[in-house]
């Protein structure tokens, strides 16, 4: 039922743990049957290595115990929002080789010790069984399946509910101009509704075209809206993307936005323009016309 | 002046709706403006009372790693000796942090509880604040003394005098090591504790009871409390000076630090949306001021023909103009202010964040800043209809308004 498999690329975080230096620096580096090792973008950047560079890697801040490595390519590491902010220092290397380098010379046990195994299940639906069987077999182990609830999760529901609070804000205020807009447009046309009363149009036919008028220039607003925010969402990103030297995807426009978009502005600006008209429809015609 | 504000006013109040609604429009705008001012800086200065608060001024950490994750200083001892010989240093406490499972809960189909052990010198001050019973220098008996927090406290139904049976996670390789019993003596509470922390404290020399090694190993880091006279600054040169390959860092710079990297992102999203927030406050009053000076072209005219100034009459629109936002930003503090409140409570549920951080934290300079920017949008959003008036044919006008 279960089949286990434990990665051979590990990624490990280089920034603090694990010194490295490249070819150029001041202790010569003997090539020989080098094992490979990918570097991530950004480390090679901030280093300015290549591809087919040696490197000496050490799990020790001091430099001890180092080995060496040749560069057999660059990667682009799998965005993390979690960690966006730092900049994404680290190399994968195979699995026996960051034993090797890592592990405690004392302990012969150490070359056998890996912090996590990753299970594929034949039945992903077994998995919750699968973790209760593992952590009552094995006790002092956690296992948890991979779509259990985390602090990841959390956060990005607090993130979004904060988001969501803001949005609500904004509306608030954009709800306040819009309302301050169509009583000034509609006020600027006394006279013309005044007039129109006076020979004979209904209030609710009136009511009827600021509506439409309305709705019209709800439409188009919300038009340029989502057209300004969809050219903005490529200045943003890459903004951010610059900023903090990832892939991560910052702000992302999909058809569930724009329809919840559609659905708060256009009833928004209807509502306003109901609101102005009647604001003016109220008061009799000859004050309308000011006469 | 004075008769320019009277016009300013009296144009303002002949107007209820519209001014009420910019004034409206300028509290929407102007409360979350304030708020975005608190957040971009409310997160570092939370973080820095937290950190002032636990009483010492420079850390002292085998390496720049992030606190408690990288290597630990070894020959402890004799390193806080020599820190604490030095003439800018006042105090030096030595700090560890271990894991332990809680055994006594532990059910056989359930993965244990799992603590934070914080070990630390029980004759130096203490980090946390005792809320009942007696703290870790007045021991316990036979069994190693313990400070445990409120959420262990509660959870597991301890008070001072109950005992606890921890288990360090903290052998080589995962090995189970064997389980010591604590005696509870007091209840604290914890300045980097979030909500959900089970946190407890022990003597450093208990640290070798719970994990192999102990004291061996080394510790995370040295908690020191510089001189007065000489200041953290100095005392932290002082301290590199003595241990170059030891990390020391201030106060400030952890600061700095953090609000560099790890809460960038609110100092971000805090610009961007106090600037869309000015922008959109700016173009509302412009739209209002621009319109009302629009539908009194003809009075303004009339006024200027009856031989008022026009300096006077252009004073009177920015006049308008300041009037309606600072109406609006005077009703905006309030509402901010509670708003950041609703929004605090949002963002401190976010998992890991200490429950005594603020993300919305008020500062006198946030106000002079909130000041300063909706009166920049005042007087910015009061110069075109101010033109509008300065360039306006009299003669021209009256005529059109007649005709009209």
């Amino acid at each position: 039922m279960r089949r286990t498999r434990i990665w051979a690329l590990v990624a490990m975080a280089l920034s603090a743990a694990v010194a490295l230096t490249a070819a150029s620096a001041a202790q010569p580096i003997e090539a020989g049957e080098a094992p490979g090792v990918l570097v991530s973008r950004q480390l090679m950047e901030s280093r300015a290595l290549g591809i087919g560079d040696l490197v000496r890697l050490s799990a020790d801040p001091t430099g001890g115990r180092s080995r060496t490595f040749r560069i057999l390519g660059a990667y682009e590491p799998t965005p993390d929002p979690m960690r966006f902010a730092q900049p994404a220092l680290e190399a994968r290397l195979h699995l026996p080789d960051l034993l090797a380098l890592s592990g405690n010379p004392s302990d012969p046990s150490a070359s056998d010790t890996v912090s996590s195994i990753n299970v594929a299940l034949v039945n992903p639906a077994d998995a919750d069984a699968f973790a209760r069987d593992v952590s009552t077999r094995l006790p002092g182990t956690v296992a948890r399946p991979t779509s259990a609830p985390d602090d990841r999760a959390g956060t990005f529901l607090v993130i979004e509910r904060f988001h969501l609070a803001i949005a609500s804000v904004t509306m608030l205020g954009s709800a306040v101009f819009l309302l301050a807009l169509m009583m000034m447009l509609v006020d600027e046309r006394s006279d013309v509704v005044g007039t129109l009363r006076l020979i004979g149009f209904t209030r609710r036919r009136i009511l009827m075209q600021v509506l439409a008028e309305g709705t019209c220039i709800a439409a188009v607003g919300t038009a340029f809206g989502i057209g300004f925010a969809l050219i903005m969402q490529g200045a943003f990103n890459r903004f951010f993307q610059w900023r903090y030297d990832t892939a991560l995807v910052f702000l992302r426009i999909t058809p569930g936005v724009v329809a919840q978009s559609i659905l708060l502005a256009l009833p928004l600006g209807i509502a306003a323009s109901a609101i102005a008209s009647w604001t003016l429809l109220r008061r009799h015609p000859l004050a309308l016309v000011r006469r | 002046m004075l008769r320019v504000l009277r016009l300013a006013w009296l144009t303002s109040v002949r107007q209820p709706g519209r001014t009420s609604i910019g004034v409206l429009g300028v509290v929407a705008v102007g409360a979350l403006l304030f708020d975005m001012l608190l957040l971009s800086r409310g997160l570092v200065l939370s973080f820095r009372d937290l950190l002032d608060r636990a009483g010492f001024d420079v850390r002292v950490l085998a390496t720049d790693a992030a606190p408690f994750t990288g290597p630990r200083i070894v020959e402890a001892d004799a390193v806080a000796a020599a820190i604490a010989a030095l003439p800018q240093v006042e105090a030096v406490v030595p700090v560890s942090i271990r894991e332990a499972d809680i055994v006594s809960e532990t059910a056989a189909s359930q993965p244990p509880g799992r603590v934070q052990f914080i070990a630390a010198d029980p004759q130096a001050r203490p980090m946390w604040t005792l809320v009942d019973g007696r703290d870790l220098s007045a021991g316990a008996g036979a069994n190693p003394p313990l400070v445990v927090n409120r959420t262990v406290a509660d959870r597991l139904s301890l008070s001072p005098g109950s005992t606890l049976t921890l288990r360090g996670a903290c052998g080589p390789d995962g090995s189970v090591l064997p389980p010591v019993a604590f005696a509870i003596v007091g209840v604290a509470g914890f300045p980097f504790d979030d909500a959900a922390a089970q946190t407890v404290a022990g003597r450093l020399s208990d640290i070798g009871r719970l994990c192999e090694g102990g004291m061996e190993l080394g510790v995370d880091m040295l908690l020191v409390r510089s001189n007065q006279r000489e200041g953290a600054g100095r005392a932290a040169a002082a301290i590199q000076a003595l241990l170059p390959p030891l990390h020391v860092v201030t106060n400030e710079e952890l600061v700095e630090r953090f609000s560099r990297v790890q809460f960038s992102y609110f100092r971000q999203i805090s610009f961007v949306l106090a600037t869309v927030t000015l922008f959109f406050g700016f173009l509302l009053i412009t739209v209002l001021l621009t319109a009302s000076v629009n539908q009194r072209l003809g009075e303004i005219a009339a006024l200027r023909a009856v031989g008022l100034s026009r300096t006077r009459v252009v004073a009177g629109v920015l006049c308008e103009s300041v009037m309606m936002v600072g109406a609006g930003a005077i009703l905006a503090v309030p509402v901010g202010l509670v708003l950041s409140v609703w929004l605090d409570d949002i963002l401190r549920a976010l998992p890991g964040i200490p429950s005594d951080v603020h993300f919305f934290v008020f500062e006198g300079r946030t106000l002079v800043a909130y000041t300063w920017l909706l009166g920049a949008a005042s007087v910015g959003a009061a110069l075109y209809p101010m033109r509008i008036v300065a360039t306006l044919p009299i003669a021209a006008t009256l005529r059109r308004e007649v005709v009209g």
